[in-house]
């Protein structure tokens, strides 16, 4: 069964190699329209044209576009892909692919702004993972006062009414920390792991409060901080591996950046608590196995490129 | 149950299935030394809730790893996996000094469980290359390892982050049941099925 798919699939990416230039180059004859063209008219706004965009890119043979990817590429590498800098560096681009493609300006004033749009969208989600990746490659550091200050900052978000007993004390068991020193718990996921705690706890305190309480149901309870921790590390994951593309190119008016990333964990940390509680778990056992359903039904979700995604919050606030 | 009946399992299975249970305190280094066993990457290791399994294909034997979380919380919850263990592997984070009886405490409750008589225990000194791990002999001490008089036990200094020292094998020397560590970053584990000479 394995082979037979393999097969198949080496066989469609032989003949859509040798088959595309053909498909396009008659496309390109009967509309009059090159390729981004046709995505752009003809694909919604948002995932579905933005991801058809990227693909088209990348799989183009042409010299030309070939360099605005990899001139685009190194910009994110120096993390400069800034709004600031969108027109330094778009226009040019636009331009460049405008010529190649032999557009006309003046009758496709159309597509400019709506190829713009994609273009921000695609190297900001590139320039997001590198700026993710950096915030995870930092250790949590206790000689560090501005970690130390964000990670007591957490605690007076999370806990206000009670202020913590001491830097190292059994006190963080209450919002889930493993041990009586959080330090030892960002590991893997480094200082990005607090950063999205702090986040949710900052920008959506009655929801991070009423999911803190969730997590100590004495039946039904978990462990908020470690959960949390894991929930960094499946957002880091699919926004790696491309799947969180669905979420931040279909959160308009917001341009792939930190901040969304962290709504993303937020909106992901709010639904794991709602799968968790409805799952009626026996303990904390059940853990990995109700993770990997969760990271299933995600998945799926992501995989329709028309899905949105929001925190209903409205429900929290009665 | 000893290694001598891990080779009768092992003989009348042909399977060859290993059921090895990997225990000891939270940041101890448990997920990390089971994605080193697994061959898989390390370096985005969170802490574990609940626990995590994997399965281990090395050398024409399965061995099925568990990994229970360490925090206190959980540790109640380690006795509902003592069931069928083959072989118990407890970790220790060498640098921890301060959690040091805490962890021998955990180690000696976990000898006396009935579920767990007489299952061969390999100790691992983990996190050897902070310049404040203890070294091996001294953690081996620590642990009252050389009381153990009901299993075979082996202790064994490792770098789990890297893998110095984390591959297993395990050979039946005669009648002697024993466990031998380190060969460093090779993938199998051997055991040898000779016929013991007195039983």
């Amino acid at each position: 069964m394995n082979i037979i798919e393999m097969v198949f699939f080496h066989l469609y990416s032989v003949l859509q190699w040798y088959f595309r230039p053909f498909i396009k180059w008659f496309l390109r004859k009967t509309t009059k329209l090159c390729e981004l063209q046709r995505i752009c008219y003809g694909d919604r706004v948002g995932t579905q044209r933005t991801c058809n965009i990227e693909n088209s890119l990348m799989l183009s043979r042409t010299k030309d576009v070939k360099e605005v990817v990899t001139f685009l590429d190194a910009v994110v590498k120096e993390r400069r892909f800034i709004p600031s800098n969108f027109h330094q560096f778009l226009e040019p681009s636009i331009n460049i692919i405008i010529r190649v493609k032999k557009i006309n300006r003046k009758i496709h004033d159309a597509f400019i702004p709506s190829f713009r749009l994609c273009l921000q969208q695609i190297w900001c989600y590139r320039q997001l993972i590198e700026e993710v990746e950096d915030l995870r490659c930092t250790q949590f550091d206790s000689n560090n006062t501005s970690h130390e200050e964000k990670l007591l900052n957490l605690w007076d978000l999370m806990v206000p009414d009670k202020p913590l007993e001491a830097r190292v004390s059994k006190d963080w068991q209450y919002i889930g920390f493993q041990g009586d020193d959080p330090k030892t718990d960002f590991r893997g996921m480094g200082l990005l792991g607090l950063e999205n705690l702090l986040y949710f706890a900052t920008e959506y305190p009655q929801v991070a409060t009423h999911v803190l309480s969730h997590s100590r149901h004495p039946k039904y309870g978990y462990t908020y901080a470690i959960v949390g921790i894991n929930l960094t590390s499946m957002a880091y994951y699919l926004l790696k591996d491309g799947s969180a593309k669905t979420y931040m190119f279909n959160s308009k008016p917001h341009l792939p950046d930190i901040s969304l990333f962290h709504k993303f964990y937020c909106y992901l940390f709010y639904e794991f608590d709602k799968l968790w509680i409805a799952s009626k778990p026996e303990n904390i056992m059940e853990f990995s196995m109700i993770f990997k359903k969760f990271e299933n039904a995600i998945r799926t979700e992501l995989a329709d490129p028309a899905s949105v995604f929001r925190i209903n919050v409205e429900v929290d606030t009665i | 149950m000893g290694l001598l009946s891990i080779l009768k399992k092992l003989r009348s299975h042909p399977d060859k299935e290993l059921r090895l249970l990997l225990l000891g305190l939270d940041n101890a280094g448990k997920t990390t030394l089971l994605r080193q066993l697994a061959s898989e990457d390390v370096s985005h290791v969170t802490p574990t809730a609940g626990f995590n399994i994997k399965s281990v294909l090395s050398n024409g034997f399965k061995l099925n790893v568990w990994d229970i979380g360490g925090q206190r919380k959980i540790r109640p919850y380690w006795r509902n996996y003592f069931e069928n263990t083959d072989i118990l592997i407890y970790v220790v984070d060498c640098s921890d000094h301060v959690r040091l009886e805490e962890t021998s405490q955990e180690l000696a409750e976990l000898l006396q469980d009935d579920k767990l008589r007489g299952v061969p225990l390999l100790v691992y000194a983990n996190k050897q290359d902070l310049a404040t791990a203890l070294p091996a002999s001294d953690v081996a001490t620590h642990l009252g390892l050389h009381l153990i008089r009901d299993r075979t036990w082996q202790i064994q200094a490792c770098v789990a982050t890297d893998g110095t020292g984390v591959k297993v094998f395990y050979v039946y020397d005669n009648c002697m049941p024993n466990i031998m560590c380190d060969i460093k970053y090779s993938v199998f584990i051997i055991i040898s099925l000779s016929e013991p000479t007195a039983e």
